[in-house]
């Protein structure tokens, strides 16, 4: 324990500084876009202590790109087909949608320059910027929205992401449209004007704001759309941009891609890099070493590597919100659909051990179905800050675990349990497997698991068939409120792949989605509470950690902003000095 | 001739459409689906399965396939570059790993050479000796170990070349990875030489030609090296296709953005439409060079096409 919480005030203070920097940068430019929200205003105090050195970067726009590294290439720069977070990293630096994170990641003004909620909270109506245009000269337009949105909910366009519309953003008739039951221009959304969009929900949203910068809900232009044909968002020239950056160099799937500053973006005075150079190194040594040579300025590190650098005032753990976890075939297995099996299990995993022997990436340790650092409350703080809120369910306990183990074996009328647990082929996970492994059978007598290791898209499929006993899978968030992971194990969702059920959750689940606390943000977080208890206390999946990722940044950069939601790394506020 | 060159030419064409239907079954028996992903429920994966017709009989599947091919169409990419069209992700990173895998070949046929020539020449010297060991060496040691240890040296320590894969500087930045993949091509071309050369020095036309005064470079290089190379070319046809279709770990390690890399980070995502096309690519270079050896040994050798005829 104390080397997590030993992790935890090196990471916060990582993202602490991370994000004074942020706010310093925003606040002298007073760019009229930053019209920071008052929830802000806990973070307020921070440019403070931080004025006497900020001021003086900000005067000299950078000279020099801004180098980083990427693990994997581009997917696609469509906003309705991309699906990853590289990705979404990248078409977010030539895109602005309605709304961007600030350095804390709460929603505030980009595109729009205000918006109006209706009383009942169900129609949204925002402005858009008068100068906010694409970089043909095209105003940016509320019919681009509409335009937009449609593509992700068309059938046909077959957007992996179109449930950010239909079931997270809970949008007028974009569950009918998706099912094919409805013509897409039924979708309520609606340019009242050239600047004025107005969208209506099926229920109010309390996140809806959020769902503004997720890159499912960017605008594209139809004419430009259209004139690209099947060629759309493969080159420079078929992309458009609204954004800090201009595309200049790519194609698909390329190692090395460039962005300029766009000089035309209505912020541009706020944007200090003059380009970002992408380069995708797949092999971490080659990477770093590059890193080292000061090639890059900032690139991911492997565990392994960790030892190496850990050391290096440049090294940092950057909270990266995968919750991984163990999913227990409670339907299909008869000795897991035995809760004192499951808590055994749960009882006897040793998860600071996970983090701090094996991973050593900053990863840490959970003890909630809904992972740290992703979701603030009401009152502005973590939903997830309380750790040991379910310690009685769920700990590293080995008597309790031999406990509940006798308990389940007696009612099971067994001395031994023998168990499959499916594991992605991939370095990591398979390493915390055979650690879990290992901690299961030396606490459990009579314990036995095997490991089945998979390619990751064979893993899925076994999981969502219920072709599995236990599997070991992660989940990472989409939208910055804790039903992102509570609405998994709803009875019958394809997440939930142990086929748990339970009518009192569900009910939970419903209120909180769309019926009566909907509008009431305090009652409903407290009833998530709730909900979570339930999963916790029948131990449905068993958490492990929360990833992070290892990375080196080099000690000229500042500014970059680090989000476990939707876009990981913002570079809008990024100074890099000579 | 006429005859024999036609019926390779069908008997390729035959075993291409052979290839691709194999392909094809492979795919289906491939582990998981391209769109086996957390995110996406089994609503999703229908649409996108109807979206891209993978709902459909293989049959319908492969004929289609076969006929968009024949139109040029490859099909479009399903993970690694969504809708992108294969020929366009191919069109740009084929000829960078024939760049690379044609300056390997070069480098490594050349030294190859000259390294076998030493040792055939100078049979049985402390120089025939080095040259064995700097070929077993080369036939022994993976590339990807060379391409580590030379972009170690000469990337990080001396920074003489760059580490990566650069557009702005093509030459430099092929220079490690060029030499890395040649290091296989030379030891394999070396050992054929050095064998191929003593077989040669030690023929009967061999003292003739010496007998008749013949001496020197001329020699070596008109009656002996002439005579070795035969089969020496029919090594180096398929190292040519090797090379030049990327190597895999060589582009990784480099982040060149070859049809190497491609190939592997497709069959991870189960991308079918690349892994056929670059699978296909493969078989067709690999097939028409064969073919090309084939026809030119007939030209070459009368032996071989009277052979051929008689079967």
């Amino acid at each position: 324990m104390k080397k997590a919480k030993a992790f935890l005030a090196i990471a916060m203070a990582a993202t602490l500084s991370m994000g004074l920097v942020g706010c310093g940068g925003s606040a002298d430019t007073s760019a009229p876009a930053a019209s920071t929200p008052a929830e802000n205003a806990g973070t307020e105090a921070a440019p403070a202590e931080n004025s006497g050195t900020a001021p003086a970067e900000t005067v000299t726009a950078g000279t020099m790109d801004l180098n980083v590294m990427l693990e994997t290439p581009v997917e696609s720069l469509d906003p309705q087909q991309a699906t990853d977070g590289t990705s979404f990293e990248v078409i977010a630096n030539f895109t602005d949608g309605l709304m961007q994170m600030d350095a804390d990641g709460q929603a505030v003004n980009a595109l729009a320059e205000s918006y109006d909620l209706s009383e009942d909270g169900l129609t949204y109506t925002f402005h858009i910027r008068e100068d906010a245009n694409w970089s043909n000269g095209t105003p940016v337009t509320a019919a681009d929205f509409v335009f937009a949105w449609q593509r992700a909910v068309d059938p046909n366009v077959a957007s992996e992401y179109a449930y950010m519309l239909s079931d997270i953003g809970q949008i007028k008739n974009a569950a009918e449209i998706i099912a094919g039951d409805l013509d897409k221009s039924e979708l309520g959304v609606t340019a009242v004007d050239e600047k004025t969009l107005q969208v209506e929900l099926n229920v109010p949203v309390s996140y809806f704001l959020s769902l503004m910068y997720f890159p499912t809900y960017y605008p594209v232009n139809e004419e430009f759309f259209t004139s690209c044909g099947d060629t759309y968002a493969t080159s420079p020239d078929t992309v458009l941009s609204n954004g800090a950056f201009i595309l200049d160099s790519y194609e698909p799937a390329a190692t090395a891609f460039h962005l300029t500053k766009n000089n035309d973006y209505y912020d541009a005075a706020r944007i200090r890099l003059p380009g970002l150079n992408y380069q995708v190194i797949q092999d971490s040594q080659q990477a770093l070493m590059s890193y080292q040579t000061g090639a890059l300025d900032t690139t991911l590190v492997n565990g392994e590597q960790v030892d190496q650098v850990q050391d290096d005032p440049e090294f940092m753990a950057i909270g990266a919100g995968y919750l991984w976890y163990v999913t227990p075939n409670i339907d299909a297995v008869e000795e897991l659909a035995n809760l004192n099996v499951r808590l055994a299990l749960t009882y006897a995993i040793n998860r600071e051990a996970i983090t701090a022997d094996v991973l050593k990436d900053g990863s840490a340790p959970t003890y909630t179905a809904v992972p740290m650092e992703f979701a603030a409350g009401p009152d502005g703080s973590d939903y997830s800050e309380d750790q040991t809120r379910y310690a009685d369910v769920c700990a590293y306990d080995a008597d309790k675990a031999l406990e509940c183990w006798n308990a389940g074996l007696e009612e099971l009328g067994v001395s031994e349990i023998t168990l499959d647990m499916v594991v992605d082929a991939d370095d990591a996970p398979q390493k915390v497997a055979q650690v879990l492994k290992e901690q299961w059978e030396t606490t459990l007598p009579g314990f036995t698991v095997n490991l089945v290791v998979e390619p990751k898209k064979q893993r899925v499929e076994d999981l969502q068939n219920g072709n599995f006993e236990l599997g070991l899978t992660r989940w990472g968030p989409d939208y910055a409120d804790p039903m992102t992971y509570l609405g998994m194990w709803i009875t019958d969702n394809s997440n939930n792949y142990g086929l748990w059920s339970n009518a009192e959750y569900d009910a939970i689940i419903d209120e909180c989605t769309t019926g009566d606390l909907c509008t009431d943000a305090e009652g409903r977080w407290a009833r998530l509470y709730d909900a979570e208890k339930l999963v916790m206390d029948e131990a449905v999946i068993f958490p492990l950690y929360t990833q992070c990722n290892a990375e080196m940044m080099s000690s000229k950069v500042t500014g970059v902003e680090f989000h476990p939601v939707a876009i990981n790394r913002v570079y809008k506020n990024a100074v890099k000095a000579e | 001739m006429k005859k024999y060159v036609g019926k390779r030419i069908l008997t390729s064409l035959f075993t291409l459409l052979a290839i691709l239907l194999v392909l094809f079954i492979l795919m289906q028996l491939m582990p998981g689906s391209p769109f086996n992903d957390e995110k996406l429920n089994a609503d999703q994966r229908a649409a996108l399965y109807t979206k891209y017709g993978l709902d459909q009989p293989i049959v319908v599947q492969f004929f289609k396939y076969v006929g968009n091919m024949l139109k040029g169409d490859l099909g479009v990419s399903y993970n690694i570059s969504k809708n992108t069209p294969i020929s366009q992700l191919i069109q740009t990173r084929l000829p960078i790993s024939i760049r690379i895998g044609g300056c390997a070949v070069g480098l490594g046929a050349v030294i190859g050479l000259i390294l076998g020539l030493i040792a055939a020449l100078k049979h049985d010297t402390i120089w025939d000796t080095l040259a064995t060991i700097i070929s077993v060496i080369g036939v022994s040691v993976p590339s990807y170990v060379f391409a580590l240890a030379l972009s170690y040296n000469f990337g990080f320590k001396l920074g003489w070349f760059p580490m990566l894969f650069s557009q702005q500087d093509i030459f430099g930045s092929s220079v490690l990875p060029s030499v890395s993949l040649s290091m296989f091509t030379m030891a394999s071309i070396a050992r054929f030489t050095r064998s191929e050369m003593l077989e040669v020095l030690g023929s009967d036309y061999m003292l003739l030609a010496e007998s008749k005064g013949i001496s020197g470079a001329a020699l070596i290089f008109r009656h002996a090296l002439r005579n070795a190379l035969i089969p020496i070319i029919t090594v180096l046809a398929p190292l040519i296709v090797d090379l030049m279709t990327g190597s895999l770990v060589v582009e990784k390690i480099f982040a060149i953005p070859g049809v190497g890399s491609l190939l592997v980070t497709a069959i991870q995502s189960n991308d079918y439409n690349v892994v056929i096309s670059l699978s296909f690519i493969y078989s067709a270079m690999y097939i028409g060079i064969m073919l090309v050896v084939d026809i030119l040994y007939g030209i070459i050798d009368p032996r071989i096409r009277l052979a051929k005829k008689g079967d």
